[in-house]
Parts: structure tokens; sequence; C-alpha cells
């Protein structure tokens, strides 16, 4: 925590003038706000989706949603909790409706592999008992995601993977520190449950080979 | 241990305890083998937690982003720009079509749809068409009152520990 790599003051953030040039109709401005962000704003709604092409077409709904957005703003804190609010809101609407879909289909997600999710981890080298570890462990937090409530998930990216504060995170979703804290400590909660059943699973698995 | 401490000794894995609290949670820590214990837990689900790397960014994203907002501006314009008369007859045949549409039923049978169907024949009915599960999906997440539903579903599904936020919020301390 605390890899604050973007926490200047309003006044100090270009971004703000990068928005007017938008909102007036300057879509080479545009190309530019969307360079600076793309990489943060791609990794969070993968992050938050489990899925590097959803989350393409994600990142790209909410530049959109951004660009038609740019003439009612006021500039107010800074530019990236704006963004991140907007992309946070677009994924967990877009987990809720998988959701649904699911309870619509009676399927159950613990009964689909990987939690529904298929990853393409990278190659890391030479050593495949090590990748296949490496990918093990990647799937065990995919699933232990999964399956927290949308704000409890929320925060945790944020925390774990987006390397926030609490403060940047409550900035983010509109909610007190205390309620960015309570969220996170339940979802520690079930993750820790999800990581001892899933140590518990694995030497069972083994001693049936 | 109570909630409270738990929850200090997250905010101090996080590095979110203001110093002086920090302090006096370590020196606590040096004493209690269980507060160490129960840190070590924490430190270890907190760690636990690993991803693959994100996907790099897609070659010429910004400007496939940047060419569409260029066309959504330009459809935009073009429809602003569309004379007054154009415009009218756009709505015009907008309304037409949607009163014919609601009309159509009763056009192509003949006959007055009764007031109440039996009940009988409302059992054997087949439904007009069968949505997918992802346009009802769509459906209900489009509407207002469904967002507020599940949000509410969320925090109910949340509050499913014990509910207690503490008054504390302090922030940038020392981190372990």
């Amino acid at each position: 925590m605390g890899t604050q790599t973007f926490g200047q003051p309003a006044t100090a953030d270009p971004g703000w003038a990068l928005l007017a040039r938008v909102a007036a109709g300057e879509t080479d401005a545009f190309t530019v706000l969307v360079d600076i962000h793309q990489e943060r704003l791609l990794r969070l709604c993968e992050r938050l989706l489990g899925d590097a092409e959803e989350a393409r077409d994600a990142a790209q709904d909410v530049f959109l949603k951004a660009f038609r957005k740019a003439a009612e703003l006021r500039p107010q804190g800074q530019v990236y909790t704006w963004l991140y609010r907007i992309a946070v809101n677009h994924c967990l609407n877009k987990l809720r409706r998988r959701r649904l879909v699911r309870f619509l289909r009676f399927s159950d997600p613990a009964d689909e592999e990987d939690g529904g999710v298929s990853f393409d981890p990278p190659d890391r080298g030479a050593d495949p008992a090590a990748t296949l570890e490496a990918r093990r462990r990647w799937q065990a937090t995919r699933k232990a995601i999964e399956k927290l409530p949308a704000g409890q998930r929320a925060v945790l990216v944020l925390a774990r993977f987006e390397g926030l504060s609490y403060r940047q995170i409550a900035e983010v979703l509109g909610i007190t520190e205390g309620a960015v804290e309570s969220r996170l400590f339940r979802a520690m909660r079930r993750v820790e449950g999800a990581q001892e059943m899933n140590a518990s699973r694995v030497p069972r698995k083994e001693g049936l080979r | 241990m109570n909630r409270v401490t738990e929850m200090e000794l997250m905010r101090l894995l996080h590095g979110e305890l203001p110093s002086d609290r920090a302090s006096a949670l370590r020196a606590r820590l040096e004493r209690e083998p269980e507060l160490a214990a129960a840190l070590a837990r924490l430190r270890a689900t907190w760690d636990g937690l690993e991803l693959p790397p994100a996907a790099p960014v897609p070659l010429g994203f910004a400007v496939r982003v940047a060419a569409r907002a260029r066309e959504e501006k330009g459809r935009a314009i073009s429809w602003a720009t569309a004379p007054a008369w154009v415009r009218g007859a756009a709505a015009a045949a907008l309304a037409l079509g949607i009163l014919l549409g609601a009309g159509a039923g009763r056009w192509t049978t003949g006959e007055p749809v009764p007031a109440e169907p039996p009940v009988a024949a409302q059992a054997q009915e087949e439904p007009a068409s069968v949505a997918t599960a992802d346009d009802f999906a769509s459906s209900l997440l489009d509407d207002s009152l469904a967002g507020s539903y599940w949000a509410a579903l969320d925090e109910t599904a949340e509050s499913g520990l014990t509910e207690d936020t503490p008054a504390s919020t302090g922030g940038g301390g020392d981190a372990l």
C-alpha cells in the first residue's frame, strides 16, 4: 500500500486543462487523455473483470463516457479519481450483469473451471513447475475475488493491485475511509477463508494421484 | 482478539496507522504472541493475493478510442444541425411506428382482445418470443430500480459479517 503515484493537488493536475479542451471538442486532446490513462484503466478493468478482452471493451466504454461527460465536469479533485470512478462503476455493472445471467441459467460459478475466467499467463521462463504453481496461485486469487460482493471486490482490487491508499479509495468510490477499512477487513476475512479451503483441497487432490 | 484490534493490525500492515498508534501496537506485538500470530496470518493472506501481470496496452488503442469518439461527435453534430423539418419527420415516423406496433396484434387476429383470458388458457399460453438470459439481464439492469436492488443486495451480502465501522480514520502512518 501507499504507492501513491498520482496524489497531486487538484490545481497541479494538468488533466483538467486537457479535459477542458476535450469538452471544447478537441479530439486530439482526447487522444492525449486516453494515452495518459489507458494503461492504468486497462489494468484496473482487467483486475476487476478477470478477462483482458472484456477489459479492453470496458476501458473503451469508460473513455467514451468520459468524452461525453467532459463538458459537464467541474475541476474538483483529481482527473484519475473521476476516471477510476467511471471505470469501477462500469465494471461492477458488468459483473452484476454476468452474475444475473448465471443466475438465470441456473449455473453455479463454482462449477465452472477457473471461476468462468480463462487465464493466459505469460511465459515466466524455463521452469514449468514454477509456472504451474504461479498459475495455481493466480487462479485461487481470481476465484477468491470473484466470490466477493461487488463493493468489497472494488476495495480489495484498488488496495491490493492498484496500490491506492484508504483515502484515495474513499475518493474513488465516494465512501468514507471508515467504510473502506470495514469493506477491506470483511474482504480479507472472506479471502482468508477461501485460501484455507483451497489449501485443504490441494493435498487431498495430490493424494489421489 | 476483538475486531477493533484486528482492524488496527490491518491498518498497520497497509501503512495506514498513524505513527503514535503504530508504535503502541508494535510494542504490544512484542509482548503478545497471539497478536503477532494474527498479524502474520493477515500478512500471509495479503501476500497470497497474486494475479498475473496485466496484458500490455493494445497497439493503437488510444487512436482507436479517439476515432470512435470522433464518429460519435460527427453523428451528434449531423443530427443537431439537421433542418427542423427532418427532425420533425423523424419524430412523427417514430410515433407512428409505436402506434402501429401497439395495434398490430388486434389487426392480425381481427378479433377484439378479451379483457381477461380464462385461467386454463393462461396456463397453456406460450410466450410470444423467448428472450435470452442476457436480454433479460440487460433489461433488468437498465432499470434504475433494479440497480438499487443490486446495490442493496451487495450491502446485505457485505453485512454478513459483523457491521462495525471504526471511528478512527488515521492515515499515512508507518508500514511495518
